[in-house]
């Protein structure tokens, strides 16, 4: 392969400028004339029936310009996917504490304020279901919602089930020389983007259309439910992405109602509405990560085979399913980890229940089974008397190696070279036994204790079986011999309109200086499903490797034509075409002619990932079309005397494939380590009896400067062949090892598992939580004050 | 009431309410939106300013208590060119920025420590930002600007020594 250029180079964010400035407008910083504001009445009770509402009283306040319930949407505001079980506004019922029942837009926030209060709301409450498990009784209250798969048959509170079959593994496990049968859990996380939500709708002076600014991942999903709910064609409806601060899989579902609830007040208003969102009500209303329950056994030989295993898992939606069904599934898919096994069976079911609701966050069910198998793991190799760096090495999916599914693997797997590096990065061997021999020693005189611990994963590249998976680029040479492109995926701080550039920069030879990605937007650029998964690199990264292949394959026309010899005669100097007289001609001089020839200089490019099936019913097939590979090293000191832990090192080695942009790896590596330091150790959203009890950073601890180290980053770049210049992806597998690894660390300090995901202080100290009365307190305050 | 300051060097007077923030007051009665908002309650560091020179969540602060003083906002960082200054820079070169919600603050909290301390240590540097959250970054590449911004100063505060002694 020749010399790279640009891809692999020290780079620096195409986008950074603006923000180091603070001149980057977001979603709430704009201010139009005649903008009004808005926001919503939100139910208080976590499960009511709408009595009555009314809120023609509050447009009798002066100031306020219009108010809305469900009724004021096509089929009720109804949306959503894979099931279409939200509303704009709630309809009939309210199923969570927060959900939105009517909005109001007002000129000023006194108006605001009267008008919310002046709507004529009565609940009448219903009895909830706050436990998954208990949910799924027959006799459980039910939340009222329709199964997946079955719409029309009732089934409880059961959203869906999945299963992966493969073999029997009951006869194995029940002969097997050792056998683990433990139960792990985790908890609600909030994804704390310290951005919160906001959205702008401004209608058109025509009034037959409305344009949104909005800050959701994927604006295509945004204008399908804004034209489903306000009645509009696609021609009628334009969603704009300003730059978007932070998501990490947290702004779909509540923005397309966000959207919905602006778009509706501004088209009636005849005026721009915009809402924004104090960070209590941001907390309250929005989805968070799944929590699960998960009961793993494994049947091992005693020299350390793994033979067969069994995974349930029980996975709380909350009162809608958002993308649950597929947080789950990937949850369902990945819950055996990345190990080789005769037999697997893993069955996994969700319950609606009346806790908020939950749908994506960064490693999509993956963080959540990865916890816990990879305790599991560490809990066999302390029974086996194996180092867990042996252990894995011994069972870990290798090149050509079957997973658990069935899947034959191909020559990317690099799970031993992860293994591997971390092990010699963070000096294992060492540390294991020192700290292991010191901690055997001491035992109420030492109450600081050192551990270490190891965690690994594989982690499926893009959708999956979860839909189509495709992205589309577009890209032309303007006037002043710039370039600029479009691609239907959206950089909400990962960097990809940096990757994106780089590609393009690389394809065709041109300084990265003269490409421009153009602001998402529908009206310019083509859908390519959500920008979820992890899947701007491959899927976008491809994309733009084809569209500029299509436009520097015009400009290679245009060359030879102004020559006058054949395209194979054309050589490139960086920016400089050389004919066959070895004459130089610049970029623009090419660009020039090709314009006098009637060259369109414009190009666009689809990928298609490679294809894969998956049997719903019968829980066999290829999931996913590869399979990212990471591990990880954690070092703790664990205080015993009062619980506190300190990371006091990390060391991660992913499977990136070729690495496009040097810095941003690195941060995606540094940012979802950090984010899962704080599930391993801190971050809890609680619910009781449906009430959240943090509902700001004051009492919802995530990770600060002073509670990370400096963390060691690697990248295994074993070429990968379906990515642009061998690229893999990066984003979500860097958090999926972090909090196994944590806990392991504070297991080999401590020698005390603790099962449930945070391990916080009174979990280390003393083994389990100190009770504490819950109370609606928070939740209260928090609406009241939104 | 009016209130009247110095706002990024420049004198500034505005008509407001005595009972809003200064967060509020810079974003919607000035309109400089450089300033975010994150939490309200003085907990994420977003609305960091810098208040006579001292870094402070801006969210906290009543706009009434920054009459006769001097204010500066990420609007006020900026290069002799009106570019991004050394520090600012070192952010982009460093990949210390990516979704950027936090970095205005993040820069102010940056200059704040470096003003007073031009020989931090790493841990220095993180017990100095530990006010200002960050979810994207992990904050270990904003800690590389701030220590290569500090070593860059020091040798420029040497130079002028040179200079001038």
């Amino acid at each position: 392969m020749a010399e790279l250029k640009y891809v692999g180079k020290p780079a620096r964010r195409v986008d950074a400028l603006e923000k180091v400035l603070g001149t980057a407008k977001y979603a709430a910083d704009y201010r139009l004339p005649g903008m009004l504001r808005a926001r919503c009445l939100r139910s208080d009770l976590p499960h009511a029936r709408i009595v009555r509402l009314d809120v023609t009283p509050a447009l009798q306040v002066p100031g306020v310009k219009a108010a809305i319930t469900g009724e004021d949407f096509v089929n009720h505001g109804n949306f959503g996917y894979p099931v279409q079980d939200m509303y704009m506004l709630a309809h009939e019922h309210v199923r969570y504490v927060g959900e939105a029942i009517a909005a109001v837009a007002a000129e000023t926030e006194e108006a605001l304020e009267a008008g919310l209060n002046a709507i004529i709301c009565e609940l009448e409450p219903l009895p909830g279901v706050f436990d998954p498990e208990e949910a799924l009784k027959p006799d459980a209250p039910l939340v009222g919602q329709q199964p997946w798969d079955s719409p029309t048959e009732p089934r409880g509170n059961l959203l869906v089930k999945h299963i992966v079959r493969n073999g029997d593994p009951d006869p194995i496990l029940a002969q097997s020389e050792v056998l683990l049968d433990e139960h792990y859990s985790t908890a609600h996380q909030e994804h704390a983007y310290i951005e919160t939500e906001a959205a702008l709708a401004v209608p058109w002076p025509d009034g037959n259309g409305v344009t949104v600014y909005s800050p959701s991942q994927s604006p295509f999903n945004d204008r399908g439910n804004l034209c489903r709910v306000l009645g509009l064609g696609v021609e009628n409806v334009r969603v704009i992405q300003p730059p978007v601060g932070g998501a990490f899989g947290g702004k779909d579902d509540q923005i397309y109602q966000t959207t919905g609830q602006v778009a509706k007040l501004a088209l009636l208003a005849g005026r721009p509405v915009q809402m924004t969102f104090s960070r209590e009500e941001s907390m309250i209303f929005s989805y968070k990560r799944n929590p699960m329950r998960v009961h793993i056994r494994i049947g091992a030989d005693r020299s350390g085979k793994l033979r067969a295993s069994k995974v349930n898992l029980v996975v709380d939606s909350g009162a809608y399913s958002a993308i649950t069904p597929f947080v789950a599934w990937r949850g369902n898919i990945h819950a055996m980890g990345a190990y080789r096994y005769d037999a697997c069976h893993v069955d996994t079911h969700v319950a609606y229940t009346n806790n908020g609701y939950t749908g994506a966050f960064r490693g999509f069910g993956n963080t959540e089974t990865t916890a816990c198998i990879e305790q599991a793991m560490d809990d066999l190799a302390t029974r086996l008397d194996i180092d867990p760096i042996e252990l894995r090495l011994m069972n870990c999916l290798r090149p050509g190696d079957e997973t658990a599914h069935g899947q034959p693997l191909g020559d990317d797997v690099a799970l031993v070279e992860c293994l591997e590096r971390v092990r010699r990065v963070s000096d294992w061997d060492r540390k294991r036994r020192e700290y292991g021999a010191a901690n055997q020693k001491s035992s109420v005189g030492a109450p600081v204790r050192r551990g270490i611990g190891v965690a690994c994963c594989f982690h499926g590249i893009s959708l999956g079986a979860e839909g189509a998976d495709f992205a589309v680029s577009t890209m032309q040479v303007n006037d002043d011999h710039s370039i600029t492109f479009t691609s239907g995926l959206t950089d909400y701080g990962p960097g990809s309109r940096t990757v994106f550039t780089l590609i393009a920069a690389e394809v065709l030879g041109l300084k990265p200086e003269r490409f421009h990605m153009h602001r998402p937007d529908t009206d310019t650029a083509i859908a390519s499903g959500p920008t979820v998964a992890s899947r701007a690199t491959v899927m976008g990264g491809n994309a733009m490797r084809i569209t500029a292949e299509r436009l520097n394959s015009l400009l290679h026309h245009a060359a030879a034509d102004l020559f006058g010899c054949s395209l194979v005669q054309v050589l490139r100097d960086g920016e400089l075409f050389i004919g066959p007289q070895e004459e130089p001609v610049s970029f623009e001089d090419v660009v020039n002619h090709a314009r006098e020839m009637g060259l369109m200089l414009s190009a666009h490019g689809r990928w298609d990932a490679p294809s894969i099936h998956w049997s719903m019913e019968d829980g066999t097939g290829k999931p996913y079309f590869a399979y990212h590979y990471g591990a990880q090293v954690a070092e703790v000191t664990v205080d015993t005397g009062t619980g506190k832990v300190d990371v006091t090192g990390i060391w991660a080695a992913h499977n990136t494939g070729t690495v496009i942009f040097p810095q941003g790896i690195l941060g995606q590596i540094y940012g979802g380590i950090t984010q899962g330091l704080g599930y391993a150790l801190m971050e809890r959203v609680d619910f009781d009896q449906g009430y959240l009890q943090a509902t700001n950073f004051d009492e919802y601890l995530i990770p600060t400067a002073v509670d990370v180290p400096d963390i060691d980053g690697h990248c295994v770049e074993k070429y990968f062949s379906p990515g642009p210049f061998g690229a893999k992806n990066i984003a979500e597998p860097a958090m999926v090892p972090t909090a196994p690894a944590i806990v392991n660390a504070i297991f080999h300090a401590t020698g005390r598992r603790i099962p449930d995901l945070p391990a916080n202080l009174e979990r280390v100290l003393i083994g389990h939580d100190l009770r504490q009365q819950g109370s609606d307190r928070a939740c209260k305050l928090g609406l009241k004050h939104a | 009431m009016k209130i009247e300051f110095t706002l990024n060097g420049h004198p500034a007077s505005v008509e407001a309410p005595a009972d809003i923030s200064l967060l509020h007051l810079l974003r919607d009665y000035i309109g400089l939106t450089g300033t975010k908002e994150g939490c309200g309650v003085g907990e994420c560091g977003a609305c960091s300013v810098l208040l006579d020179g001292q870094l402070v969540n801006s969210c906290l602060i009543l706009a009434p208590q920054a009459g006769g003083r001097e204010v500066v906002t990420i609007e006020g960082i900026r290069g002799a060119d009106g570019g991004p200054n050394d520090l600012q820079q070192n952010f982009i070169d460093h990949g210390a920025v990516q979704c950027g919600y936090c970095i205005p603050g993040m820069v102010l909290a940056g200059e704040a420590l470096l003003a007073k301390n031009l020989t931090p240590s790493r841990s220095d540097i993180r017990e100095a930002i530990a006010g200002n959250l960050c979810r994207c970054t992990g904050y270990q590449q904003i800690v590389d600007a701030i220590e290569i911004t500090a070593i860059d100063r020091r040798g420029e505060a040497r130079k002028t020594e040179v200079t001038h002694g």
